[in-house]
């Protein structure tokens, strides 16, 4: 059996917000193995941007344990795993390209070094002709490419991604959604995407994971055997409308 | 009316016209006792009458205003960055500050003197303990002010405490950044003109004091125009200091 790129054991997230306790997530337990992509679905609330942060380091869990390629997560390690949120949060005082260097940048890498690799991710995710705009100066999508390059700078071998197509219009987020396909066909990382899109999840992923309300618990694994690459009128097919089905039931019930 | 820029600016020397005017007429024509205020054309008459002393003593309240201004601003700021990056350093050192801040600091002007003279000593520590609290304090309520999304997002990508002020939190509060400085360089100046005035050897407050004493009411309102112009100096100075800052913000 190969090792699994994340692996979450029996992680509980408490919170305490003004001396309440509430748990957010629940005895989670999920094997992620490596150039998989996986969505995570579910209510509003339910702990799965949580999950999210878990995996990138940001905070510990209240219990369980996480582990990236076998080794436990501790604090964030952004060689091993990219982070691309919902806003761009770019900084706006730097260039879409310094932007995309800016994780090189705190690391020591020699400037002309890592201006380089930041032009080579702008290639990537077709920004190469807008390298020195300023945030402000792109459209949302743009940003969010920007984002996206960022978190690849490094070459991580998981890729999080917290809903970041929420704030962008339908088609931009359509043709973001190829985007990220095309660089994951390319790359061959492991991806952790989170959604409040079905259509979205089934599109893109290989397995989706469905959360309950809080307290978060998975209540479905499933796995989506449309073919690769996937097409827009596989949308409309009949396999994609079974599986966007079984998710809505779990989420359907879950909002009483 | 007061539409378009140039329409406001029009207005801005209008205003700024009848305030001239109202001195130098109001005194002129006996409304306001000449002692009390004299007329403008008297007062700038003063400066140049006195040219010299002023001159002489100008360098003295430009250095302290100086080497205060570096370290009340240079101080309260940074202070006011690492206090405000840590929200436990932010919740126990606030309060006190907070109370600091309504002690009145002109009581201890006396004790300042005793401590470093009547030269420059006293005027530096009391115009750096005046302006640091009110300067660390903007500080600090501007960056909390910022969305804590970019901090999140630069530890995402592995920066450190230090990396996270230096490359985010500062950069990022720029626009606050001036308005403290705008009030702490205010205090200052306001800080060494006053201490100058309380008890000095050189100076433009030290000379305001000896014109008053002397009941010359031109030479005082001579050395109130002259910190005018320090303050406006000021002012210019933080405006293209804004222009640069303003070009980075997201429209």
């Amino acid at each position: 059996m190969t090792q699994s790129a994340v692996s979450v054991r029996a992680v509980t997230q408490h919170f305490t917000v003004e001396g309440q306790s509430t748990v957010a997530l629940d005895a989670i337990d999920l094997e992620i193995p490596p150039g998989q992509f996986v969505a995570l679905v579910g209510p509003s609330g339910c702990g799965k941007s949580t999950l999210l942060s878990l995996v990138a380091g940001l905070r510990l869990p209240t219990g369980g344990t996480l582990l990236c390629n076998g080794e436990p997560i501790v604090g964030p390690v952004p060689q091993r795993i990219g982070m691309i949120f919902q806003e761009a949060n770019l900084l706006p005082w730097l260039t879409a390209l310094e932007n995309v260097a800016f994780p090189l940048k705190l690391r020591g890498v020699p400037k002309r070094e890592r201006l380089e690799a930041a032009r080579a991710m702008l290639e990537l995710t077709g920004l190469g002709n807008f390298a020195d705009r300023l945030p402000h100066q792109l459209s949302g999508g743009m940003k969010q490419r920007v984002s996206i390059g960022r978190g690849l700078v490094q070459d991580p071998g998981v890729l999080l991604l917290d809903e970041p197509f929420a704030a962008l219009d339908e088609q931009t987020r359509m043709v973001l959604g190829d985007e990220v396909l095309r660089i994951w066909a390319r790359t061959g990382k492991t991806v952790m995407f989170v959604t409040h899109n079905l259509s979205e999840a089934v599109y893109l992923a290989d397995r989706i994971i469905v959360f309950s309300a809080r307290p978060g618990r998975i209540v479905d694994d499933v796995p989506v055997d449309l073919p690769r690459p996937r097409t827009f009128s596989m949308m409309s097919s009949e396999r994609f409308g079974a599986l966007k089905d079984r998710i809505w039931a779990h989420i359907r019930d879950a909002d009483h | 009316m007061l539409r378009t820029p140039s329409q406001i600016r029009w207005a801005q020397a209008a205003l700024a016209a009848v305030i001239l005017a109202g001195w130098e007429l109001l005194p002129r024509f006996g409304v306001i006792p000449k002692l009390f205020v004299p007329s403008l054309s008297e007062a700038i008459g003063a400066l140049y009458e006195y040219r010299a002393e002023y001159l002489a003593h100008l360098p003295a309240t430009l250095v302290e205003i100086l080497v205060s201004y570096l370290l009340a601003c240079g101080g309260g700021v940074t202070l006011g960055m690492l206090i405000a990056s840590s929200p436990r350093a932010r919740r126990m050192a606030l309060p006190v500050l907070r109370s600091a801040y309504a002690v009145p600091m002109v009581v201890l002007y006396p004790v300042m003197m005793v401590w470093f003279g009547l030269g420059m000593g006293s005027k530096v520590a009391f115009a750096t303990v005046f302006a640091f609290v009110p300067t660390l304090l903007t500080t600090v309520a501007g960056v909390a002010s910022l969305s804590p999304h970019l901090l999140e997002t630069a530890r995402a990508f592995g920066a450190s405490r230090w990396q996270r002020i230096l490359y985010v939190q500062v950069p990022a509060s720029l626009p606050t950044l001036i308005a403290a400085l705008r009030l702490g360089g205010a205090l200052v100046i306001v800080g060494v003109t006053v201490a100058e005035m309380l008890g000095a050897v050189e100076g433009l407050g030290f000379l305001i004091t000896r014109h008053r004493t002397l009941l010359n009411s031109p030479g005082v309102y001579g050395g109130i125009i002259l910190v005018l112009v320090i303050t406006s100096g000021h002012e210019v100075l933080l405006r293209r200091l804004e222009r640069r800052v303003e070009k980075f913000r997201e429209s």
